[in-house]
């Protein structure tokens, strides 16, 4: 059914189609328009789940952490601060394997207070375990909250659904929502292998000494890399019965066929910008290709070499910023072309932080600063007051 | 358990987590703190003479459970619909949601019981037949002589209860006035003690209708004749005023003074707002002379806020020095300004003259109040230090010598040796009468029994206690407020007493505290925060970490399951209401 729906309520409607039956949350701006219409949903009638209150984004945390045990299909939302306060919770939910799935609207960190689109603060949240998926549009938004569920529930560990503040938690698509009867066949419900059982009681998440840690950490590990193995299966999978397909890099040659001297990467709805503005690169002959990456874990360092490795040139756009280094995609895929004897020059530019508009003058200075002669650095600011 | 050991990764579950139950594991044997529930004393019990079990009454009210409500408050006092009325209830003074908001309003709730009560025509439970072959006299049937007698008849005595008038009440009956106490519920309680077999003879005043003779031939007397000979003035022209029990016990006969004009009410305690609340409604102008100050008037403050409401003057530091007849039939008073002497102890102040000219007024009458003694007939040997002996915070009993020494044994109770004279101190009075004539009818030493049935330390005791129910394994600690875990109460407000109009209440004796309803007493009722009483709220449930608190939501009992609870005591902390206790664990 094609409707016209919010970013956030786009969230909310997937939790509802993927049939989820805990749900625990804190408001946060920009995050509350999820929440607010779940707890609508649920208060209806509609979605046949518990919404539990809590007194922190920790306790949220920490309630659906406890539904998941039990074997219960869970999600949370947040948001900068509100993620922040989550961050010991996140290490525990990817720890004890729970297939938790949160919608994280990005948000700058303060101060100063800001309440706009920044990817710090789930970039902050990299090494909890968790796998961070970064949308589009609204329709990605939908998709990509069933297909999050569909990963989490085959390698057991939890996902991050991100989508940035206002430019796409606040905007209102088009936008098709499946049907329940369709959604059911693809993500039909989890079926934990271990739960906690009150009548069958089990020590969970007891002491793991130095025999055994660093093994559980390698199934972690394991599982991060099947997930990656396991995405383009579950990808034609959504494919095939919703015919829409999210590769978690995804190449577009502004040219079929050829390569264009440079490829841009961007993220969450930088992309969108991107795709208008190298279009239109192209129709006054400049042709940049355009290379979207949807993953920061797993991060899909193969594909990222085979996509952008044969280019001479690779600009990244980052909204975030890693304090004392640069911007943190253009950071990973660094390392991951380092591997490579013959590899692009890669400049790796900072925009649009804390809400800043990165607009279609924004991307034409990047190409134009990317294919001149200037030395591609180790961060280069874009739209900066200097 | 064998020890797991690792060979490869694929040995292991994916997370840490035990391969079998763990339920061999009794954690249980950490503990050194032991949590237990316990129920303790909620400071309204135990600021209610009568002992009653106020916070449990709450809980029964607010789950709509009026009717045991009502047997609940009856096991310690037959009179909830007299105390719903003239309480002074120091229950609410005492209560901890008072640091909180306002306190619970537990006079209404007790009126709203009783008026059900009688309302749904509810009986309580059939007494026993008197089987013990003792026989005792009550002399006096006001609240004291009324409780105790309804108690030793419900201990299986044959009790007769002789009075001077010809209704039973009392001060209840023949001198607080309707608009407080109507005639109807009074009647309806007092019928209550009559038809669980107390017999009644009316019409006998001691020392006129009533001798001991015939008091000697039982085996136990219980005076409680109560306060109603007037305190004299000590005035000139004190013949020219009028007695205000008097007055108002004709008012009450239905046999109301015609009265008009001004009318000086003399005195500062309820009688003389009784009086002038009175003469107010039968067509008077009524002024009240306190020789203190108004904050140091014994009279309720609810009271003295009424009278004061409905227009009438007081006037304050004037004691009479004088009465005189005028030649119109008028009175001239003369009053003689007081000045606070000095304050000590928190006593009221001593007054003397403050050396200000004297006032005079016109008045058309004099009215006194300013106290009374004991009624005419009561032993003289009662009321002496020498004579008699204190048994019980309210209760003296005849030193058997002289003529007594023949005499069964006799005690005083009620007004004639409370300190503090009110009604739910009288049937304080009559508890205990019943409790020692009890056992010395069975010659039985009360010794500790004291200690084990009162009902915390300001000398309320419970008859339920002395028959060993459930409040005989109640803590003997009461509930303070830093005792409460007072988060997961809500601020909520007191109910206001709906009353009449100010206009019927200045013309008329309607009552003027109107029933509440049913819902307002619920809602009322749930402000509680049933002090030291498990209420099943789970909230120890929710909390321990250990899901070691067992429920049997059938039973609405909880277990602590001591095989798995480590004592880290959060249930006793989360507890709103005190009623857990954690121990250091036996060793």
């Amino acid at each position: 059914m094609r409707r016209v729906v919010e970013g956030s309520h786009a969230v909310s409607h997937a939790v509802d189609l993927a049939r989820v039956r805990v749900i625990s949350a804190y408001p946060i701006t920009p995050q509350t328009h999820i929440v607010e219409r779940l707890a609508e949903l649920v208060a209806d009638g509609v979605l046949d789940a518990r919404f539990i209150r809590v007194e922190s984004e920790h306790s949220a945390m920490a309630a659906v952490i406890g539904a998941a045990s039990a074997g219960v299909r869970s999600f949370t939302a947040s948001s900068s601060h509100g993620l922040a306060l989550m961050h010991e919770m996140l290490h525990w939910a990817a720890g004890a394997r729970l297939p938790i799935v949160m919608a994280e609207v990005n948000r700058a960190m303060g101060p100063g207070w800001n309440i706009w689109a920044d990817q710090t603060d789930s970039l902050s949240q990299r090494d909890t375990g968790w796998l961070q998926f970064y949308c589009e549009d609204v329709q990605d938004v939908i998709d990509t909250i069933l297909i999050a569920y569909r990963v989490a529930e085959r390698v057991s560990l939890p996902v991050m659904v991100v989508l940035d503040a206002f430019f796409l938690s606040h905007t209102y698509e088009p936008a098709d929502l499946p049907e329940h009867a369709d959604v059911d066949e693809f993500l039909p419900p989890w079926e934990p292998v271990e739960v906690l059982d009150p009548a069958e009681p089990r020590a969970f998440n007891q002491l793991a000494s130095p025999e055994f840690y660093m093994e559980f950490r390698h199934k972690m590990q394991q599982a991060m890399d099947e997930a990656l193995a396991a995405y383009p299966e579950i990808d034609r999978a959504f494919a095939a019965r919703f015919g829409r397909t999210h590769p978690l890099v995804e190449h577009i040659p502004a040219e079929d066929g050829a390569r264009a001297p440079l490829a841009l990467v961007t993220t969450g709805t930088i992309t969108s910008t991107a795709r208008a503005a190298l279009a239109e690169l192209r129709d006054r002959g400049t042709p940049v290709d355009l290379v979207k990456l949807r993953a920061l874990r797993p991060f899909p360092q193969d594909e990222i070499r085979r996509v952008l490795g044969p280019y001479g040139r690779v600009a990244v756009i980052d909204r975030n910023l890693s304090f004392g280094y640069g911007g943190i995609f253009a950071q990973e895929i660094r390392a991951a072309l380092s591997s490579l004897a013959d590899r692009p020059v890669v400049y790796p530019f900072v925009a649009g932080l804390g809400g800043r508009d990165v607009t279609p003058d924004t991307v034409r200075a990047v190409v134009d600063r990317a294919l001149d002669d200037e030395p591609p650095g180790d961060i280069l600011w874009a739209g900066l007051k200097e | 358990m064998s020890p797991v050991t690792l060979r490869t990764s694929r040995d292991l579950p994916p997370t840490s987590r035990s391969l079998d139950t763990m339920e061999w594991n009794h954690t249980g044997s950490w503990r050194f703190l032991r949590p237990r529930y316990q129920d303790k004393v909620a400071p309204c019990a135990e600021a209610c003479p009568a002992g009653e079990d106020i916070a449990r009454v709450q809980m029964l009210l607010a789950q709509g459970a009026f009717d045991r409500a009502w047997l609940r408050i009856r096991e310690e006092n037959p009179f909830p619909g007299v105390c719903g009325r003239v309480c002074s209830h120091p229950c609410e003074a005492a209560c901890n949601r008072g640091e909180f908001d306002a306190p619970v309003s537990i006079n209404s709730l007790e009126r709203f019981v009783a008026d059900h009560a009688r309302r749904q025509g509810l009986a309580p439970p059939p007494a026993e037949p008197a089987d013990s072959g003792r026989h005792v006299a009550v002399v006096g049937a006001g609240p004291a002589g009324l409780t105790a007698a309804h108690f030793l008849r419900r201990a299986g005595h044959d009790v007769t209860v002789f009075d001077a008038r010809e209704e039973p009440g009392g001060l209840l009956r023949y001198a607080i006035p309707a608009y407080r106490m109507p005639a109807e519920p009074l009647a309806w309680e007092t019928g209550l003690v009559m038809s669980g077999g107390v017999r009644f003879q009316p019409g006998r005043r001691l020392g006129e209708d009533l001798g001991w003779d015939e008091l000697s031939r039982f085996d136990a007397v219980l005076v409680a004749v109560g306060h109603w000979a007037p305190a004299p003035l000590g005035v000139d022209g004190e013949d020219l005023a009028v007695d205000g029990l008097a007055l108002l016990e004709d008012v009450r006969r239905g046999r109301p003074p015609e009265v008009g004009g001004r009318v000086a009410v003399i005195g500062g305690g309820n009688t003389a707002v009784d009086v002038a609340r009175t003469l107010l409604r039968l067509g008077a102008e009524p002024v009240v002379y306190y020789r203190r100050r108004l904050r140091d008037m014994p009279a309720l403050p609810g009271e003295v806020a009424e009278l004061r409401e409905e227009g009438i003057e007081i006037q304050t530091l004037l004691a009479p020095a004088r009465i005189a007849a005028r030649d119109d039939g008028g009175l001239d008073l003369a009053l003689t300004p007081m000045a606070v002497l000095d304050e000590d102890g928190g006593q009221r102040p001593r007054v003397v003259p403050s050396g200000h000219p004297e006032i005079a007024v016109a008045v058309s009458a004099v009215v006194t109040a300013i106290g009374a003694r004991p009624s005419p007939g009561t032993p003289a040997a009662g009321l002496d230090p020498d004579g008699s002996e204190a048994v019980a915070l309210h209760l003296r009993r005849i030193r058997p010598r002289g003529e007594w020494a023949e005499r069964p044994p006799v005690f005083l109770a009620g007004d004639l040796v409370n300190q503090n004279r009110t009604v739910v101190a009288a049937i304080a009075s009559g508890k205990e009468a019943a409790v020692v004539i009890d056992a010395a009818l069975r010659d039985r030493a009360l010794g500790d029994a004291w200690s084990a049935i009162r009902v915390g330390r300001k000398g309320a005791v419970s008859l339920n206690r002395l028959a060993g129910g459930d409040r005989a394994f109640r803590l003997d600690h009461v509930v303070r407020y830093d005792d409460l875990n007072t988060i997961y109460f809500q601020y909520l407000e007191r109910k206001k007493r709906p009353r009449i109009t100010l206009d019927e209440r200045r013309t008329g004796f309607d009552e003027v505290h109107l029933r509440i309803s049913a819902s307002l007493a619920l809602s009322e009722a749930e402000r509680c925060f049933h002090c030291g009483q498990c209420d099943h709220c789970d909230n120890c449930y929710l909390f321990c970490p250990e899901v070691s608190v067992r429920r049997d939501p059938r039973a609405e009992t909880r277990q602590i399951d001591y095989d798995y609870c480590k004592g880290c005591g959060v249930c006793v902390v989360e507890c709103p209401r005190s009623a857990m206790v954690l121990e250091e664990e036996p060793r």
